[in-house]
């Protein structure tokens, strides 16, 4: 059977190929692509210098005060400058989220107390649009300490201080921790973060940045 | 039976591609829900007849202050201050008194992260003692929180509404009302005391917490709404669904095709090689 030895040493060779090129596939594709942000903080952002306006302080008496709207969101370090509209609940409970066209913009939940009132203020904005990122792509590059704006419908600008950045999976979201009471002026901005499930087409998890109104 | 070196090798391979494929893909750490390690805490001096003083905050283990308040009068309840969790005490100093000179009064309060506490002077100058309180900061959904601290001298023992609702009952001096949860509103809150009412308009929304002091005015009584906590009067339900994927990373797909491309090569690699081994034996090489 002389003829047989090419075949033989072909289908030798030609499943060696096979096998190498699966074994690379395989490897290759079992780590996802890079996200684009960068690993470096906040390399590329150009940030924006600290807005001008009269800073107001922070409430010295414990009894309510009435406190004016916010217009407006600014934090420098990431480059965010954006107005603020007004968000309500979707008719399941949820937080409303801006419409993909203002996905440039951010959201002030007007169930919550305004910025620099006492209690927990909630903005809202999205990371990404469906093909590229959105006004708080940015945000998990904030770190403790980082400076945060809100300037108000009389001019005057509230500043909060970043205390710390939270990530947390949406199934066990901690509405207390997030909405609930709190003695101080504090403002929580949320985001998405985490995984993009493809068939809900919903991101897995929430980032929530926490900053208390210093003065 | 010796196995050819090819053959010997194609096991290898698949061997080696088993183990990888059983290498787990790294598990995504969350934060836990969280404290920051700080709690809040404010000072109060609520007793009529005692003169203005000076109240200092110490942590524990350094003896500078970390919260002066010069010159504070009956009435008066500072703002909430964050302090990180731990061990602290309260000193009252006559107003103006030297910073080292022994405190007319001290007290030791642990602040708990996540927590708040309100440390006020109370009682009549005789008796003046300092009380650690702890705030609530939570409300049932829907609902307000509020109690009463009895802090008029003039009315030995109030009784304080809002709206229709009893908060206190024959409230006695320098005691405070457990909190309590009502209908949120724009109430009357009435004080009834043994020689004269005092009657003011409170608001209390949802989601927030409210105390309210009962002061001896300049004529007769005075109602105080201190808020001590707000949040969402409807806390949203969950999470956010921000973000339409345009930037997330590509998941990494089915391994599938690519194990059976594996097993196909390897059939056909085994199949070449077993009839090349053959071959070599009858020709006899």
């Amino acid at each position: 059977m002389p003829n047989r030895r090419p075949a033989a040493l072909l289908s030798l060779a030609a499943g060696l190929v096979v096998i190498v090129g699966g074994t690379a596939g395989l490897l290759l594709t079992r780590h996802p692509a890079q996200a684009l942000r960068p690993v470096a903080g906040v390399a590329g952002v150009a940030a924006l210098p600290a807005p001008t306006g009269p800073i107001v302080a922070p409430p010295q008496s414990p009894e309510p005060r009435s406190v004016p709207r916010p217009v407006s969101l600014i934090i420098p370090l990431i480059g965010v400058n954006t107005q603020l509209i007004t968000l309500g609940l979707t008719s399941g409970g949820a937080l409303a989220v801006p419409p993909l066209s203002e996905a440039s913009v951010a959201g002030w939940y007007t169930g919550s107390p305004r910025p620099g009132a006492i209690g927990s203020a909630i903005i809202v904005g999205h990371n990404d649009t469906t093909n590229g990122p959105a006004v708080f792509y940015r945000l998990p590059d904030l770190r403790h300490g980082d400076k945060v704006y809100v300037k108000r419908a009389d001019g005057t600008l509230v500043e909060f201080r970043v205390t710390s950045v939270q990530t947390y999976v949406k199934d066990h979201f901690p509405t207390q921790t997030v909405y609930g009471p709190t003695p101080d002026a504090e403002l929580r901005l949320i985001t998405c973060d985490g995984t993009f499930d493809s068939a809900t087409r919903h991101y897995l998890s929430n980032i929530v940045v926490y900053a208390t109104e210093v003065s | 039976m010796k196995f050819p070196r090819i053959i010997r090798r194609l096991l290898m391979l698949l061997a080696a591609s088993a183990l990888l494929l059983g290498i787990p893909v790294a598990a995504t750490a969350f934060a836990t829900p969280g404290t920051t390690g700080t709690g809040w805490i404010r000072l109060a001096h609520l007793s009529p007849n005692t003169p203005a003083v000076d109240v200092y905050l110490y942590s524990f283990d350094n003896s500078n202050a970390k919260i002066v308040l010069h010159h504070v009068a009956y009435g008066t309840v500072s703002p909430y201050e964050s302090a990180t969790a731990g061990d602290y005490s309260v000193a009252m100093r006559a107003a103006g008194a030297s910073p080292t000179s022994q405190p007319v009064l001290s007290t030791s309060v642990t602040i708990v992260a996540g927590h708040s506490y309100t440390v006020a002077g109370m009682g009549p100058e005789s008796g003046l003692r300092l009380q650690v309180m702890d705030d609530d900061l939570t409300t049932p959904i829907g609902q307000s929180l509020v109690r009463v601290i009895q802090a008029s001298l003039k009315q030995q023992k109030v009784s304080v509404s809002f709206g229709s609702t009893v908060l206190a009952s024959s409230l006695a001096f320098a005691s405070v009302s457990p909190y309590q949860a009502v209908l949120p509103g724009t109430k009357t809150v009435t004080v009834s005391a043994g020689t004269g009412d005092a009657n003011s308009s409170v608001t209390l929304a949802a989601g927030t917490v409210h105390t309210l002091v009962v002061l001896d005015g300049a004529t007769g009584l005075e109602v105080v709404n201190l808020e001590d906590a707000s949040g969402s009067g409807k806390p949203p339900l969950g999470g956010v669904s921000t973000g339409f994927g345009g930037t997330a990373p590509r998941g990494p797909g089915s391994p599938v095709p690519w194990i059976a491309a594996i097993a196909a090569g390897s059939l056909l690699a085994l199949t070449g090689g077993l009839a090349l081994r053959r071959r070599q034996l009858n020709t006899g090489i």
